[in-house]
Protein backbone atom coordinates (compact mmCIF):
# COMPACT_ATOMS: atom_id res chain seq x y z
CA UNK A 1 0.00 0.00 0.00
CA UNK A 2 2.87 2.40 1.08
CA UNK A 3 4.70 1.76 -2.30
CA UNK A 4 1.78 2.44 -4.64
CA UNK A 5 1.18 5.62 -3.01
CA UNK A 6 4.87 6.38 -2.94
CA UNK A 7 4.59 5.60 -6.73
CA UNK A 8 0.99 7.56 -7.42
CA UNK A 9 2.64 10.56 -5.66
CA UNK A 10 6.13 10.02 -8.14
CA UNK A 11 3.28 9.96 -10.96
CA UNK A 12 1.78 13.04 -10.09
CA UNK A 13 4.52 15.05 -8.34
CA UNK A 14 7.60 13.63 -10.46
CA UNK A 15 11.08 15.14 -8.93
CA UNK A 16 10.65 18.55 -7.90
CA UNK A 17 8.85 18.29 -4.72
CA UNK A 18 9.25 22.16 -3.86
CA UNK A 19 7.29 22.75 -7.21
CA UNK A 20 4.49 21.11 -6.03
CA UNK A 21 3.94 22.40 -2.90
CA UNK A 22 4.19 25.85 -4.07
CA UNK A 23 1.64 25.46 -6.71
CA UNK A 24 -0.76 23.33 -3.65
CA UNK A 25 -0.50 26.55 -1.52
CA UNK A 26 -1.22 28.78 -4.30
CA UNK A 27 -4.32 26.43 -4.93
CA UNK A 28 -4.99 26.88 -1.72
CA UNK A 29 -4.17 30.94 -1.45
CA UNK A 30 -6.55 31.51 -4.22
CA UNK A 31 -9.56 29.92 -2.25
CA UNK A 32 -8.82 31.50 1.10
CA UNK A 33 -8.67 34.85 -0.66
CA UNK A 34 -11.71 34.19 -2.75
CA UNK A 35 -13.43 33.40 0.28
CA UNK A 36 -12.57 36.60 1.50
CA UNK A 37 -14.42 38.06 -1.01
CA UNK A 38 -11.46 38.87 -3.04
CA UNK A 39 -11.71 38.05 -6.75
CA UNK A 40 -7.82 36.07 -7.29
CA UNK A 41 -8.55 34.68 -10.64
CA UNK A 42 -5.05 36.01 -11.42
CA UNK A 43 -3.36 34.75 -8.62
CA UNK A 44 -2.13 31.26 -10.00
CA UNK A 45 -1.69 32.59 -13.23
CA UNK A 46 1.36 34.33 -11.18
CA UNK A 47 2.22 32.36 -9.29
CA UNK A 48 3.43 29.21 -11.51
CA UNK A 49 5.80 30.60 -13.68
CA UNK A 50 7.57 31.68 -10.70
CA UNK A 51 7.81 28.40 -9.21
CA UNK A 52 8.15 27.26 -12.87
CA UNK A 53 10.77 29.57 -12.63
CA UNK A 54 12.84 29.04 -9.55
CA UNK A 55 12.51 25.28 -10.34
CA UNK A 56 14.71 25.62 -13.86
CA UNK A 57 16.93 28.00 -12.77
CA UNK A 58 17.84 25.77 -9.65
CA UNK A 59 18.01 22.91 -11.85
CA UNK A 60 20.72 24.15 -14.81
CA UNK A 61 22.59 26.40 -12.00
CA UNK A 62 21.76 29.42 -13.57
CA UNK B 1 -16.46 25.28 -28.30
CA UNK B 2 -12.61 26.13 -27.46
CA UNK B 3 -12.00 24.04 -24.65
CA UNK B 4 -13.24 20.97 -26.53
CA UNK B 5 -10.61 21.77 -29.28
CA UNK B 6 -8.04 22.14 -26.52
CA UNK B 7 -9.22 19.39 -25.11
CA UNK B 8 -8.88 16.77 -28.60
CA UNK B 9 -5.68 18.79 -28.89
CA UNK B 10 -3.57 18.24 -25.47
CA UNK B 11 -5.11 14.57 -25.38
CA UNK B 12 -3.70 13.75 -29.23
CA UNK B 13 -0.43 15.53 -28.52
CA UNK B 14 0.15 13.48 -25.51
CA UNK B 15 -0.99 10.31 -26.81
CA UNK B 16 1.66 10.58 -29.88
CA UNK B 17 4.31 11.36 -27.55
CA UNK B 18 3.78 8.60 -25.99
CA UNK B 19 3.26 6.06 -28.54
CA UNK B 20 6.45 6.86 -30.58
CA UNK B 21 8.56 5.71 -27.40
CA UNK B 22 5.98 2.62 -27.27
CA UNK B 23 6.29 1.74 -30.62
CA UNK B 24 10.20 2.17 -30.73
CA UNK B 25 10.20 -0.77 -28.49
CA UNK B 26 7.69 -2.64 -30.27
CA UNK B 27 9.29 -2.18 -33.84
CA UNK B 28 12.57 -3.51 -32.34
CA UNK B 29 10.91 -6.69 -30.77
CA UNK B 30 8.77 -7.00 -34.15
CA UNK B 31 11.79 -6.90 -36.17
CA UNK B 32 14.74 -8.55 -34.16
CA UNK B 33 12.58 -11.57 -33.25
CA UNK B 34 9.18 -11.75 -35.24
CA UNK B 35 5.95 -9.51 -35.13
CA UNK B 36 3.22 -11.99 -33.46
CA UNK B 37 4.10 -11.89 -29.47
CA UNK B 38 4.94 -7.69 -29.59
CA UNK B 39 1.62 -7.48 -31.23
CA UNK B 40 -0.16 -9.69 -29.05
CA UNK B 41 1.05 -7.95 -25.94
CA UNK B 42 0.35 -4.29 -27.21
CA UNK B 43 -3.16 -5.68 -28.22
CA UNK B 44 -3.47 -6.63 -24.20
CA UNK B 45 -1.82 -3.48 -22.75
CA UNK B 46 -4.33 -1.37 -25.03
CA UNK B 47 -7.18 -3.86 -23.65
CA UNK B 48 -6.33 -3.40 -20.15
CA UNK B 49 -6.05 0.92 -20.88
CA UNK B 50 -9.56 0.56 -22.15
CA UNK B 51 -11.13 -1.33 -19.52
CA UNK B 52 -8.94 1.34 -16.89
CA UNK B 53 -11.31 3.72 -18.97
CA UNK B 54 -14.56 1.98 -19.04
CA UNK B 55 -13.94 1.20 -14.94
CA UNK B 56 -12.68 4.82 -13.79
CA UNK B 57 -14.27 7.28 -16.04
CA UNK B 58 -17.91 7.15 -14.86
CA UNK B 59 -16.73 6.59 -11.38
CA UNK B 60 -15.05 10.19 -11.45
CA UNK B 61 -18.18 11.60 -13.20
CA UNK B 62 -20.27 11.25 -10.12
CA UNK B 63 -17.96 13.43 -8.21
CA UNK B 64 -19.36 17.24 -7.67
CA UNK B 65 -17.89 19.25 -10.21
CA UNK B 66 -16.68 22.15 -8.33
CA UNK B 67 -14.91 19.23 -6.05
CA UNK B 68 -13.30 17.19 -9.17
CA UNK B 69 -12.19 20.42 -10.76
CA UNK B 70 -10.45 21.73 -7.65
CA UNK B 71 -8.57 18.39 -7.06
CA UNK B 72 -8.15 16.97 -10.52
CA UNK B 73 -7.28 20.76 -11.93
CA UNK B 74 -4.68 20.90 -9.34
CA UNK B 75 -3.55 16.94 -10.33
CA UNK B 76 -3.46 18.27 -13.81
CA UNK B 77 -1.44 21.42 -13.32
CA UNK B 78 1.38 19.51 -11.11
CA UNK B 79 1.06 16.50 -14.00
CA UNK B 80 1.28 19.24 -16.66
CA UNK B 81 4.28 21.15 -14.84
CA UNK B 82 6.03 17.84 -15.58
CA UNK B 83 5.77 17.68 -18.55
CA UNK B 84 6.85 21.80 -18.84
CA UNK B 85 9.67 21.97 -16.49
CA UNK B 86 11.56 19.02 -17.85
CA UNK B 87 10.72 19.95 -21.40
CA UNK B 88 12.39 23.75 -20.34
CA UNK B 89 15.16 22.07 -19.31
CA UNK B 90 15.94 19.82 -22.41
CA UNK B 91 15.53 22.56 -24.63
CA UNK B 92 18.51 23.97 -22.67
CA UNK B 93 20.96 21.24 -22.72
CA UNK B 94 20.21 20.37 -18.87
CA UNK B 95 18.38 17.24 -19.25
CA UNK B 96 19.56 15.19 -22.48
CA UNK B 97 16.71 14.74 -25.28
CA UNK B 98 15.23 11.42 -25.83
CA UNK B 99 17.03 9.78 -29.06
CA UNK B 100 14.70 7.47 -30.66
CA UNK B 101 17.28 5.97 -32.80
CA UNK B 102 19.16 5.30 -29.74
CA UNK B 103 16.57 3.56 -27.87
CA UNK B 104 15.95 0.96 -30.87
CA UNK B 105 19.41 -0.07 -31.13
CA UNK B 106 19.58 -0.67 -27.31
CA UNK B 107 16.64 -2.48 -27.64
CA UNK B 108 17.73 -4.60 -31.00
CA UNK B 109 20.56 -5.37 -28.93
CA UNK B 110 19.30 -7.09 -26.16
CA UNK B 111 16.40 -8.70 -27.90
CA UNK B 112 19.10 -10.84 -29.83
CA UNK B 113 21.02 -11.95 -27.17
CA UNK B 114 17.98 -12.60 -25.34
CA UNK B 115 17.32 -16.54 -25.35
CA UNK B 116 14.13 -17.71 -26.70
CA UNK B 117 11.78 -20.66 -24.96
CA UNK B 118 10.99 -23.46 -26.91
CA UNK B 119 6.96 -22.87 -27.50
CA UNK B 120 4.19 -21.03 -29.50
CA UNK B 121 4.79 -17.67 -27.84
CA UNK B 122 7.91 -15.13 -27.75
CA UNK B 123 7.75 -14.96 -24.06
CA UNK B 124 10.20 -12.12 -23.85
CA UNK B 125 8.69 -9.88 -26.45
CA UNK B 126 5.04 -10.34 -25.45
CA UNK B 127 5.86 -8.68 -21.91
CA UNK B 128 8.50 -6.37 -22.93
CA UNK B 129 5.62 -5.02 -25.61
CA UNK B 130 2.97 -5.53 -23.05
CA UNK B 131 4.61 -3.40 -20.02
CA UNK B 132 6.12 -1.06 -22.89
CA UNK B 133 2.59 0.29 -23.95
CA UNK B 134 0.76 -0.12 -20.64
CA UNK B 135 3.32 2.14 -19.01
CA UNK B 136 3.27 4.73 -21.97
CA UNK B 137 -0.79 4.36 -22.50
CA UNK B 138 -0.94 5.22 -18.52
CA UNK B 139 0.07 8.83 -18.60
CA UNK B 140 -2.38 8.80 -21.42
CA UNK B 141 -5.40 7.40 -19.49
CA UNK B 142 -4.66 9.90 -17.09
CA UNK B 143 -4.64 12.70 -19.63
CA UNK B 144 -7.56 11.72 -20.99
CA UNK B 145 -9.36 11.04 -17.74
CA UNK B 146 -9.17 13.79 -15.94
CA UNK B 147 -9.16 16.21 -19.37
CA UNK B 148 -11.87 14.43 -20.31
CA UNK B 149 -14.31 14.20 -17.47
CA UNK B 150 -13.23 17.83 -16.13
CA UNK B 151 -14.38 18.91 -19.92
CA UNK B 152 -17.58 17.01 -20.11
CA UNK B 153 -16.67 14.60 -22.61
CA UNK B 154 -14.52 11.71 -22.07
CA UNK B 155 -14.85 10.29 -25.66
CA UNK B 156 -13.92 13.06 -27.24
CA UNK B 157 -10.90 13.25 -25.12
CA UNK B 158 -10.43 9.58 -25.58
CA UNK B 159 -10.92 10.23 -29.56
CA UNK B 160 -8.30 12.79 -29.89
CA UNK B 161 -5.95 10.05 -28.06
CA UNK B 162 -6.94 6.97 -30.83
CA UNK B 163 -6.70 9.05 -33.74
CA UNK B 164 -2.92 9.80 -32.69
CA UNK B 165 -2.09 6.74 -31.88
CA UNK B 166 -3.51 5.00 -34.86
CA UNK B 167 -1.43 7.54 -36.75
CA UNK B 168 1.92 7.92 -34.92
CA UNK B 169 1.23 3.76 -34.86
CA UNK B 170 0.47 3.60 -38.62
CA UNK B 171 3.26 5.59 -39.79
CA UNK B 172 5.84 3.66 -37.27
CA UNK B 173 4.47 0.40 -38.86
CA UNK B 174 5.16 1.89 -42.25
CA UNK B 175 8.52 3.27 -42.21
CA UNK B 176 9.70 0.19 -39.70
CA UNK B 177 11.70 2.89 -38.45
CA UNK B 178 11.96 4.83 -35.35
CA UNK B 179 10.11 7.82 -35.68
CA UNK B 180 13.07 9.40 -34.50
CA UNK B 181 12.48 13.08 -37.21
CA UNK B 182 9.25 13.27 -34.48
CA UNK B 183 10.29 16.84 -32.81
CA UNK B 184 9.48 14.48 -29.61
CA UNK B 185 10.21 17.29 -27.44
CA UNK B 186 8.37 20.40 -28.97
CA UNK B 187 5.45 17.76 -28.44
CA UNK B 188 6.28 17.40 -24.79
CA UNK B 189 6.44 20.99 -24.46
CA UNK B 190 2.90 21.18 -26.43
CA UNK B 191 1.54 18.34 -23.90
CA UNK B 192 3.28 21.01 -20.70
CA UNK B 193 1.37 24.13 -22.14
CA UNK B 194 -2.04 22.68 -22.67
CA UNK B 195 -1.90 20.59 -19.01
CA UNK B 196 -0.73 23.64 -17.06
CA UNK B 197 -3.33 26.15 -18.84
CA UNK B 198 -5.94 23.21 -18.63
CA UNK B 199 -5.09 23.02 -14.86
CA UNK B 200 -4.59 26.55 -13.80
CA UNK B 201 -8.49 27.11 -15.31
CA UNK B 202 -9.68 24.18 -13.36
CA UNK B 203 -7.93 24.30 -10.05
CA UNK B 204 -8.85 28.29 -9.91
CA UNK B 205 -12.97 27.83 -10.89
CA UNK B 206 -12.75 25.02 -8.45
CA UNK B 207 -11.01 27.48 -5.54
CA UNK B 208 -14.59 29.28 -6.67
CA UNK B 209 -12.64 31.80 -9.05
CA UNK B 210 -14.36 33.40 -12.03
CA UNK B 211 -12.45 33.75 -15.31
CA UNK B 212 -12.87 36.93 -17.19
CA UNK B 213 -14.02 35.59 -20.43
CA UNK B 214 -15.52 32.76 -19.21
CA UNK B 215 -14.13 29.60 -21.83
CA UNK B 216 -11.98 32.07 -23.60
CA UNK B 217 -9.88 32.31 -20.38
CA UNK B 218 -8.24 29.07 -21.18
CA UNK B 219 -7.04 30.31 -24.76
CA UNK B 220 -5.64 33.18 -23.20
CA UNK B 221 -4.01 31.12 -20.30
CA UNK B 222 -2.43 28.16 -23.19
CA UNK B 223 -0.80 31.34 -25.10
CA UNK B 224 0.18 32.98 -21.43
CA UNK B 225 1.75 29.59 -20.53
CA UNK B 226 3.48 29.11 -23.96
CA UNK B 227 4.86 32.75 -23.96
CA UNK B 228 6.69 32.37 -20.15
CA UNK B 229 7.96 29.07 -21.47
CA UNK B 230 9.85 30.25 -24.11
CA UNK B 231 10.58 33.33 -21.87
CA UNK B 232 12.44 31.03 -19.37
CA UNK B 233 14.33 28.92 -22.18
CA UNK B 234 15.55 32.18 -23.35
CA UNK B 235 16.40 32.90 -19.57
CA UNK B 236 17.88 30.35 -18.43
CA UNK B 237 20.11 30.20 -21.54
CA UNK B 238 21.21 33.34 -21.39
CA UNK B 239 22.12 32.93 -17.47
CA UNK B 240 23.96 29.90 -17.67
CA UNK B 241 26.07 31.19 -20.56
Amino acid sequence: MRRALAGVADFVVGDDLWTAVAVVVAVVATALVLRAGVDAWWLLPVAVPLAVLRSVTRASGA
Amino acid sequence: MTGDLLLVLGSALASGVEVVEAATIVLALGMSRGWRAPLLGSAAALGVLAVAIAAVGPALERIPIDTLRLVVGTLVLLFGLQWLRKAILREVGVLSKHDEDAAFAQEVARARVTGRAHGSLDRYSWTLAFKSVLLEGLEVVFIVLTLGVNQGSIPLAASGAVVAAVAVGAAAVLVRRPLSRVPENALKFGVGVTLTAFGTFWAAEGAGAEWPGGDAALLALVALTAAWSLLFVRVVRVRAA
